[in-house]
């Protein structure tokens, strides 16, 4: 049993990994390493297998592997036109982007406190340098700049954290970690409680929760468009991964100590993402204001605790996933190295310039406020009854309210597009066939995912059984 | 003869140093240093803690953690060095670009 998973784990990595020789064909092929991921994840599915008791191959990790698949396959589709029209160097590009996926999925597989900080590290240093990648841009490495200088002051803190722990408990170990704080969950070490502190300043950070959020803005509106795709959909959903797996299985005999602290986290992040994101006059920044709040639309699925919010938690991970690459995938396929298009006028008249990519947004901003019968308001939905039957009332009003707040700003991108005559939207570039393939692909998903939710929400309640 | 708290403290001590200097000190590269301070006072407590524990296990994760460390110093100082190019300044202040 060990050694399929040994194996499948180790392929599941090792072919995301094998990448950095190869100069050519490079983006096909990170796509056939991660379609083996994909193909090893189903294998091993319901195994629940373990290697070296440090990566476990349980159902949540292999769900949160695919979302992950899923992120890769679009991101790497969605690379090109940029890659060409800004002139990124095409090897390091695509080898960091997979690197990163690799530690993506081993965080969200990783079993052992030190293994996550490791996958941490492997994803986050490869995204500084992908975000800072356009060096001739002085706002990318800005953005970059700020990332790292911020990620590597929280990833101290998650440390510092991991090192309280293990002090306390001799080991790194989550399983053990857990049987010891159940044994003593009536009166945890003081010194306990600040572990799980510093850990959560850490995890809020990756999940960019206010007000650990500062980077955010910044780090999406310098990155290349792609990127900021890629991060702000991939590395979520692996720190959301951990986060889950650390917080509702480990630290679950705390959850009276660091509930009110999430609470209170989810709570600012969902009201700071939506009020701050009605100011803005950037398209990307807008985004990375809209995906703060829906980092506190995750947060209230953790505090709620309960089977209905953890199965809830990966549906909405994967909608907001096929969701925001599109959105920024739009953006993407517009920008040029003379003109970021990411100014709220450059939308206007898009309609008449560009009557498909017009219509793809209009879908992907839809879902994103969370209207029917897009695959957003299916997860919102969930998330909010969870939080309901647990108790959380407060949380799900405040939530509804912050949804129809942030409705506003999505729709003054779609009335941009329709209602005001066209600007300069009509000199906007060609659109490669892949690139559009991929964009028709994950705007279906998220009908998909609105229209008929039920096998998929089946499937998270499932995956979510193993760990809890 | 030093007992763990003593060295708990320390390593307190020297990780609030660091976290304050990430804040106070206006130059990139006192910033980074500050940083890897904040690193290795978290070493210093793993040692400690190891110890205390009679295991070898804390000293062997501050080799990943000196490891990881080296490779976030080579990624922070390429950002800075791309940077200053840009700017001919290292005050973080001077980095207002991206703004709100």
């Amino acid at each position: 049993m060990a050694c399929v998973a040994a194996a499948g784990v180790a392929a599941m990595v090792a072919e995301a990994l094998r990448a950095p020789g190869e100069r050519m064909p490079i983006g096909p092929l990170g796509a056939i390493g991660l379609a083996g991921a994909a193909a090893a994840s189903l294998g091993l599915w319901n195994h629940n297998a373990t290697s070296f008791s440090l990566v476990v191959a349980d159902n949540f990790g292999l769900f949160i592997t695919l979302v992950l698949v899923v992120v890769g396959i679009l991101s790497l589709a969605l690379s090109a036109p940029g890659i060409e029209r800004l002139g990124l160097p095409r090897g390091e590009y695509y080898a960091l982007m997979l690197f990163a996926l690799a530690g993506m999925m081993l965080m969200a597989t990783a079993t052992d406190l030190l293994l996550i900080f490791l996958a941490l590290e492997v994803l986050s240093l490869a995204v500084y340098v992908l975000t800072g990648i356009r060096r001739d841009s002085p706002a990318a490495v800005e953005g970059a700049l700020k990332y790292f200088i911020l990620g590597a002051f929280s990833s101290a803190f998650f440390l510092y954290g991991i090192a309280f722990t293990y002090g306390l408990t001799g080991t790194t170990r989550l399983d053990r970690i857990g049987t010891l704080m159940a044994g003593q969950a009536m009166s945890p070490a003081p010194l306990q409680l600040v572990a799980v502190g510093l850990l959560l300043v850490g995890f809020a950070f990756k999940v960019s929760a206010i007000p650990f959020h500062m980077w955010t803005p910044d780090a999406y509106e310098g990155a290349p468009t792609a990127v900021t795709a890629f991060m702000s959909t991939g590395v979520k959903a692996a720190a959301f991964a951990a986060f889950a797996r650390v917080f509702l299985s480990t630290f679950e005999p705390l959850h009276p100590y660091w509930r009110p602290l999430v609470w209170t986290i989810a709570l600012a992040t969902m009201v700071g993402g939506a009020v701050v994101g009605i100011a803005q006059t950037n398209v990307k920044r807008m985004l990375a204001y809209s995906s703060i709040a829906h980092a506190g639309y995750l947060l209230v699925a953790l505090v709620s605790a309960n089977d209905l919010g953890k199965g809830a938690m990966l549906f909405y991970l994967l909608t907001y996933a096929v969701t925001n690459l599109g959105a920024f995938g739009v953006i993407a396929l517009l920008e040029t190295a003379e003109r970021p298009f990411d100014q709220m006028s450059d939308y206007a008249g898009l309609w008449t310039a560009r009557p498909a990519l017009a219509a793809l947004m209009t879908m992907f901003l839809l879902s994103l406020g969370g209207f029917p019968p897009f695959g957003g308001f299916v997860a919102k939905w969930y998330v909010f009854s969870a939080a309901v039957k647990a108790g959380e009332t407060t949380l799900a009003i405040v939530g509804v309210l912050t949804s129809v707040v942030a409705v506003f700003f999505y729709l003054r991108v779609v009335v941009m597009m329709y209602m005001t005559p066209a600007g300069r939207s009509s000199d906007a570039p060609a659109v490669p066939a892949i690139a559009g393939a991929a964009l028709v692909a994950s705007a279906l998903a998220v009908l998909y995912l609105g229209l008929l939710p039920a096998r998929v929400l089946d499937w998270a309640a499932a995956s979510i059984s193993t760990i809890f | 003869m030093p007992t763990l708290t003593d060295y708990l403290v320390l390593s307190a001590l020297l990780f609030s140093i660091g976290a304050t200097g990430v804040f106070v000190r206006r130059n990139l590269i006192t910033i980074l240093l500050s940083i890897e301070i904040m690193l290795n006072a978290v070493n210093l407590t793993f040692v400690a803690f190891g110890r205390a524990l009679g295991e070898v296990d804390g000293q062997i994760i501050v080799f990943f953690v000196i490891t990881v460390a080296a490779a976030e110093a080579a990624v922070g100082l390429a950002i800075v060095i791309a940077l200053f190019r840009h700017r001919e300044s290292l005050n973080p202040d001077s980095f207002t670009m991206l703004k709100w």
